[in-house]
Formats: structure tokens, C-alpha cells, sequence
């Protein structure tokens, strides 16, 4: 994911890397990993610390500007079996959310015109 | 060919969505359109998947369940038999194009098999033995070092500098992607459709890429290992 800041809250944090801070630690789907004092009393999130504990690396672009955040690492691709918030246009740009697909069994492709 | 295993296995509660992993989504456009799908059919132009469920080459799929649920990690999503398994090798072939047949000819033969897997979940649901527990599924994913975590970092950023007009930037970024996480087929693709060749045409499917990143597809393939050029599907 990529940041502009690295001042953030655990809210937004949550949003866009589905790591959810909470008492026991920082959670995604059933699996929480303690990251004590991360979180400071307003609610704004040490990224950096977060992204050490998680593993994930965090790769700045000084001459953009911007940082990226790679995903959790230092185990398998999927941390969770629960399928993460997935919402991507179609090609005429109508989104559409994959949880509309609940009830039914989902084969999903991933293909490429290269 | 997603459209038609989708048709056929709609009636029993398994509908196909496909994923067009395409920076330029009109790169996509011709394709969807000449399949003309009736299932979902999106465009994920950011890569998002590529982390989100550890696509690393395409095809490749993810099988969820009536819940939201995984039921097969991601791996390689052949669903009919390989056209270069059942190709003779001759002497009369260029060298290099008989070593890249030899090294395909080193890839199992999955496709008929995991079609059939496909079926039989759509059919038996969770009491198919293809569909796997949560557990079995997290521990069947493949493994994602802290490298990986780095190039998929590198490869945003690459992305990010693409779309600001700065192509040599995105360049630097995905060739540090790539020296980190060598077995991830997709940002090594994507990177390299975008050149042009030295007489200016498109990359073809081949991309030879020398004269920009120092390489080519059958250089790698070559290098990486038929085997290694999908994560083959254990059943």
C-alpha cells in the first residue's frame, strides 16, 4: 500500500492494510500479533514499529515523496483463510465488492493480456 | 475458456470471476470483450491480488467457498492439457527453442486434473477432499519472506512512478522487484510488456527485453526452471 505519511491512525491503518489494532495486539481475521505500544493515546499509530513487528517493509521514494508498505511477511502468502476486502472495477469501471458473491462458490482467475 | 467452465458449472452454484492483472486496462479490453463473459469480469489494474492472495504468475486461481472463505490457496490455474507437453522435440528446431520445450516438457501436467478437482468441488462443495480447511489452506499458501514483502513494495512504487509519466523511475523500482523475488512471474510480465522493441513494435509475448532490463523471457524461463514458473496445484 502506498502512504504519503507516516502519520496515521490505527483506523486508517485498518482501512488499508486490514491490520485492526486492538487490546490483544494488532489482528487480521483470526490471527493477532502483539505490537505493545504502538498505538498512542490518539489513536495515531507508530507505522514504522507496526511494519517491523508485522514484517512488512516499508520502501520510501524520496524523490516522490511517498513510502510503500509491502505485506506482512516472515510466513506464508495468506495469514487468514477469510478472503480480504476485495473491490476492483470492471472494465467499463462499475465496481463491484466480491462479497456479492456470498452463497455461491467462487473460482477466481487472475490472467493478463501479456 | 473461463466462460465456458463458467456456463457449465453455474447450474450447480459456481460462478468463474476473473481478474485482468493489466496495468493499462485497455490492454485487457479486446479480451473481455471477444469472451464476452456473463460472470464477473474485473480489472485490477494496481496489482492488488498479486499480495492480497499471492498471485505470482497468470493464470493462476483461488477457490472460495459460500462464506468468503478460501478453501485452495493460489496456484496455477492450467485447465486443459499443456499444447507443448504433446510437442516433439526435432533437431531442425533453433537450439534455444529446444531448450525452453525441454524445460515445459518439466512442468506436470496438471490441467485436466485440477479441471477435475474444479468439478468435483462444485459438485460436493466442502465435502470434496480438494477443499481444504482454513488451516490447511494458510499452510498451503506459498511462503512470503521478508525479500517478497520488499518487492512488493518496490513493485507499488513502480506502479506509482509509471502513472506520474517517470518511466525510468518505475523501471529502477521493478528491476529491484524483480532481483528480490525472481520466482514472481507477474512483475517480471507487466514490467516488460511496457517496452517496445528496438524497432519499435510492441513487446510481443516473448519479450525479449535486453536492451532495456537485460534480459529476456527465455533467459529466465530458462534460468528459473520450467518447474518453478507456476505454483503447481498439489491434489
Amino acid at each position: 500500500m502506498l502512504l504519503d505519511s507516516l502519520d496515521l491512525t490505527a483506523e486508517a491503518f485498518a482501512g488499508a492494510a486490514g491490520w485492526v489494532a486492538k487490546p490483544e495486539g494488532m489482528c487480521k481475521g483470526d490471527s493477532c500479533v502483539p505490537v505493545p505500544g504502538t498505538v498512542g493515546d490518539d489513536g495515531g499509530l507508530d507505522v514504522a514499529a507496526v511494519a517491523e513487528r508485522l514484517g512488512m517493509a516499508l520502501v520510501a521514494d524520496d524523490d516522490a515523496g511517498i513510502w510503500a508498505l509491502g505485506p506482512e511477511s516472515g510466513g506464508r502468502a495468506l495469514t487468514t483463510a477469510t478472503v480480504p476486502p476485495i473491490e476492483l472495477p470492471d472494465i467499463d469501471g462499475n465496481p463491484f465488492d466480491l462479497t456479492a458473491m456470498h452463497g455461491r462458490k467462487v473460482l477466481l482467475v487472475a490472467w493478463a493480456s501479456w | 475458456m473461463w466462460q465456458a467452465l463458467h456456463e457449465e458449472l453455474e447450474p450447480l452454484g459456481l460462478s468463474v470471476v476473473t481478474v485482468a492483472l493489466d496495468l493499462d486496462p485497455d490492454k485487457a479490453r479486446r479480451w473481455i470483450e471477444r469472451a464476452a463473459p456473463t460472470h464477473p469480469s474485473l480489472v485490477d489494474s494496481d496489482h492488488r491480488v498479486d499480495e492480497l492472495l499471492g498471485i505470482s504468475n497468470v493464470p493462476m486461481a483461488v477457490w472460495i467457498d459460500e462464506t468468503g472463505t478460501l478453501v485452495r490457496p493460489a496456484e496455477g490455474a492450467a485447465v486443459q492439457p499443456s499444447p507443448f507437453a504433446a510437442m516433439e522435440i526435432t533437431d531442425e528446431m533453433p537450439e534455444r527453442l529446444r531448450a525452453v520445450l525441454h524445460e515445459f516438457k518439466q512442468m506436470p501436467e496438471t490441467g485436466p486434473a485440477y479441471r477435475a478437482a474444479i468439478v468435483d468441488w462444485a459438485e460436493r462443495g466442502a465435502e470434496s477432499r480438494f477443499a481444504m480447511s482454513p488451516d490447511e489452506v494458510v499452510a498451503a499458501s506459498q511462503p512470503r519472506s521478508a525479500d517478497h514483502s520488499r518487492a512488493a513494495a518496490c513493485f507499488e512504487l513502480g506502479i506509482a512512478a509509471e502513472r506520474r509519466g517517470d518511466h525510468p523511475a518505475a523501471m529502477a523500482w521493478w528491476k529491484q522487484a524483480h532481483a528480490l523475488f525472481p520466482e514472481n512471474w507477474t512483475y517480471k510480465r507487466q514490467a516488460w510488456t511496457l517496452e517496445s522493441t528496438p524497432d519499435g513494435a510492441d513487446s510481443d509475448k516473448a519479450q525479449e527485453v535486453q536492451d532495456t532490463y537485460g534480459t529476456s523471457w527465455s533467459d529466465e524461463f530458462l534460468a528459473t526452471g520450467g518447474a518453478n514458473y507456476t505454483v503447481i496445484p498439489q491434489l
